[in-house]
Formats: structure tokens, C-alpha cells, sequence
């Protein structure tokens, strides 16, 4: 719910000066803010991981995806007018979330490199917030183009700062990172062999985008790496709350998009399927367990949790007293679907001493 | 301080936002080291930045930071990790169908 979209003409787009098709919609960004214990990360240390380290530093400073993230003839004209609704709508919507992910990314990082004094971690911070705000430029550009600009005038409204315990940044955006590459890297191969399926020139950059999203991963396999605490004992259990969520929410909402992966010529439950394999293989790197993605347990839950989200929307919409009572009931039948996941038997994993990867897919 | 109370403060700041085709990013800095703890707020003065397309805008303001109460410093410690969710990039945008 980070996200508004409103349909008002834009006057701060009406009167920009632009060679894109103009605006005439409007999203506003809504980007949380964030804080952590900048203590807590300032006193990690990198030097049991020294040399893989340095070595994807170096990667990142040379920055081989500097010029990638420009419009070449490649960039096919996309018809959005005569794009039948229902997809136009997805569409945006795809955009519109991979947008505030990026520029999520962006906040969050720059603070982490704002407020950090330690050396090899600002660095790092330093270039994972370029590479995200490079991201949401270009998306937003793709944006522009459907008619939709987004509205950056969230500072001056009040926000309030959230909080992130340092170890959960860690999972939360090890994972992200990795997920979205193994979903950029499963669209492009797919729309290789099925160009025909290709209605948005965006896809055709996913491939060395999503080497950003593989090389952010691997530094916070490397921070995990750095401190063992971060991935033994009871954070087991945190961990395994993390890979349980955000595969969850990614079944959830990849369902809820259907035109949008028909179009793409994708069977939804094989392409999730699909990037849960890959994560679950590249988390091996670090994690020292992983889910059971092939349990008949699993992939009931996961059906499970998808119906109770879809109850809860179709009672939001009820609205009233019952739509509050719907809700009620199907967030306690999420709740419990969640609960089946997690309890769902999870594999052991013996990660190697160096959890360097390169991307293989 | 008690439990309840709210305290505020001024801090001058300096915003920049960038909405170009190679970077949309949008930041506050403060100026004077005012360091925000979890469950602040901050509402920056004045009129929206405004940077059109193709623009960097960076100006210099002030930012009004209330300080959250212990309750609430520690319900966010509590709660914040919870949002994480949209670091995703196939987050909740709105509602669940369109």
C-alpha cells in the first residue's frame, strides 16, 4: 500500500519541458524511510571475506552496466492506446511496482551509506543506490511513455521513519535482490524462445539488468558470511520466516496478474515455480537451509494463502460491517496458510567457505 | 521525558531531486547532523519540489523533526521490520487485483 495512483491531470509534468509523449496521469511514490542500527553496522567486518570482497567491489566500481540503461533502436514503439485494458492496466501496474522497488532500493541504501562511517560498507551502499536510482529513472522513462508520470512530491509531506534491525536488511534484501534477478533472468530466456510474446521492449534489457540485482546479492551474501551468527542458531528460523514471505507474497501476487503473464506466454505456477528452483540453488551460497519448494504441503499452502488474499480483496470491496468481518476471517485464513508454509519441512544446506557466485542462468 | 510526550525540532536541510532518464532519486539531508531514530517524523517546509522531467533540483530548507515518544520508539523497533515487503519488486502496489 506504498503506492497511490491518481488520475489528475499533472502540473508539474503539464508544464515540463520534454521530448516524451506527455504525461497525463500522475503516481505518486510513497517510499518508506528508514533506520537501523548504524552502530551495529559500522562495527561489521568484512576481513574473513577479504578477497571475494574486493573482488566484487572492484566489479561494482567499474560499473559494466553504465551505459546499458539507454534507449537504443532496440526500444520498439509500444502501442499503450490500442494495448486491450486489461494487459494496459498490469502493465502499468508491473511498472509502477518495479518502480517504487527501485527507488525503494535508492532511499534506503543512500541512507545506509549516509549515515554509515564504515569505509568498505559505504562504498557498497554507495553503488547499490546508483544502480537503483539508474533503474527507476529508466522504468520511469517506460512509464512516461504510457502516459503516466510519477510524482516525487512525498518530501514535504510528513513521513515517519520505520525501523529495520540490521540482520533483517540483510535477508530481506539478499533476497529481493536475488529473487529479481532470477525473475528477470527466467522472463528474458522465456521471451528468447518466444519473442512473439514480447509486447514491451523492457523485457529485452532485463539480461544484463538483472546482473545489478546478482552482484547486490552476493555483497549481502558476503555480509552474511562475514559474522556466522548471522546464519546459525535461531536466526535459522528468521531466515526461513523470510524465504517463507516473500515467496509467498511473490505466488500471491504473480496470481493476481494473470493477463499480464498470459501475454508473456508464461504459465504462472511453472514460471514461480521456476524462480523459487533458481533462488533456492543460489541461496545455497549462504543459507543454511532450504524450503521444500517440491513438498505436496508446499504448494497447498501456497494455493491456500492465495484464496485467503483473494477473499480479503473481494471483501475490502464489500466494504461495511460484513467487509470488515470478511476481512477478519480471510486475514486469520492467511495467517494460518502461513503458518502451514512455514511448518511446511525445510531441507539442511552445507554453504561452501567462499559463497562467491557468478550469475549461470 | 515522559512516557507521552513529543518534543520537536527545526533542522535546516538540503533536498535534492533528480527526475532524469539517468537517475530518479530523491533525498533529504540534514545539515546540521540532526540524526532521525526510528518512529521520527520529518515534514520538510514549504511548497513541493518541483523537478520536471530532465531536472535536478537541490534546495535548501528546513525540516521539522517530531520526535517520537519512547512508547512509540519501541513499538517501531517492534513492528518496522514488518515492511520489508517492499523492497520486492513484485510488492503491494494497491490492491491486490486491478
Amino acid at each position: 500500500m506504498n503506492v497511490q495512483t491518481s488520475v489528475e491531470a499533472d502540473p508539474i509534468l503539464a508544464g515540463a519541458n520534454e521530448t516524451t509523449k506527455m504525461a497525463h496521469k500522475t503516481t505518486l511514490l510513497n517510499p518508506r524511510f528508514y533506520t537501523t542500527d548504524f552502530d551495529e553496522m559500522d562495527a561489521i567486518d568484512v576481513t574473513p571475506v577479504r578477497e571475494a570482497w574486493d573482488d566484487l567491489l572492484a566489479q561494482m566500481r567499474a560499473d559494466p552496466n553504465r551505459n546499458h540503461f539507454r534507449k537504443t533502436e532496440e526500444w520498439d514503439e509500444v502501442d499503450w492506446d490500442a494495448m486491450e485494458p486489461e494487459l494496459r492496466a498490469e502493465a502499468i501496474d508491473f511498472l509502477v511496482s518495479s518502480l517504487t522497488a527501485e527507488f525503494s532500493g535508492c532511499v534506503l541504501y543512500k541512507e545506509m551509506k549516509r549515515r554509515g562511517n564504515n569505509k568498505d560498507i559505504c562504498e557498497l551502499f554507495s553503488y547499490m543506490s546508483r544502480d537503483e536510482a539508474r533503474h527507476a529513472g529508466f522504468i520511469n522513462d517506460a512509464l512516461r511513455e504510457a502516459g503516466i508520470g510519477v510524482n516525487l512530491g512525498f518530501l514535504t509531506k510528513t513521513k515517519k521513519y520505520t525501523y529495520f534491525k540490521p540482520k533483517f536488511i540483510y535477508y530481506a534484501t539478499y533476497l529481493s535482490e536475488k529473487i529479481g534477478y532470477a525473475r528477470y533472468i527466467t522472463i528474458f530466456r522465456h521471451l528468447e524462445e518466444h519473442p512473439e510474446h514480447r509486447f514491451h521492449p523492457i523485457f529485452k534489457w532485463f539480461e544484463n539488468w538483472c546482473n545489478d540485482e546478482h552482484s547486490h546479492g552476493e555483497a549481502f551474501a558476503l555480509l552474511m558470511k562475514s559474522d556466522p551468527k548471522l546464519t546459525s542458531g535461531r536466526n535459522v528460523w528468521w531466515i526461513k520466516f523470510f524465504l517463507v514471505a516473500v515467496f509467498g507474497t511473490m505466488w500471491v501476487r504473480d496470481h493476481a496478474r494473470r493477463r499480464f503473464h498470459e501475454a508473456l506466454g508464461v504459465d504462472i505456477d511453472w514460471y514461480d515455480q521456476e524462480v523459487f528452483r533458481k533462488t533456492s540453488i543460489m541461496a545455497r551460497q549462504i543459507f543454511p537451509i532450504e524450503l521444500d519448494i517440491d513438498h505436496p504441503s508446499w504448494r497447498r499452502g501456497l494455493v491456500r494463502l492465495q484464496r485467503a488474499f483473494e477473499a480479503m480483496d473481494r471483501a475490502s470491496e464489500r466494504g461495511g460491517l460484513a467487509g470488515r468481518l470478511g476481512r477478519a476471517v480471510a486475514g486469520a485464513r492467511a495467517g494460518l496458510a502461513f503458518a502451514r508454509l512455514y511448518f511446511t519441512p525445510s531441507r539442511r544446506t552445507e554453504p561452501p567457505a567462499n559463497p562467491r557466485l557468478r550469475p549461470a542462468w | 521525558m515522559g512516557l507521552l510526550t513529543r518534543r520537536s525540532e527545526t533542522a535546516p536541510c538540503t533536498v535534492e531531486v533528480s527526475h532524469r532518464f539517468e537517475s530518479l532519486h530523491a533525498h533529504v539531508r540534514f545539515d546540521n547532523g540532526a540524526v532521525v531514530h526510528p518512529g521520527d517524523s520529518v515534514t520538510v517546509h514549504g511548497a513541493p519540489v518541483v523537478a520536471a522531467y530532465g531536472e535536478v533540483v537541490r534546495e535548501a530548507r528546513f525540516a521539522t523533526i517530531v520526535r517520537a515518544t519512547p512508547l512509540e520508539r519501541a513499538w517501531t523497533r517492534a513492528t518496522g521490520d514488518l515492511e520489508f515487503m517492499e523492497l520486492c519488486e513484485f510488492s503491494f502496489s494497491e490492491e491486490l487485483t486491478l
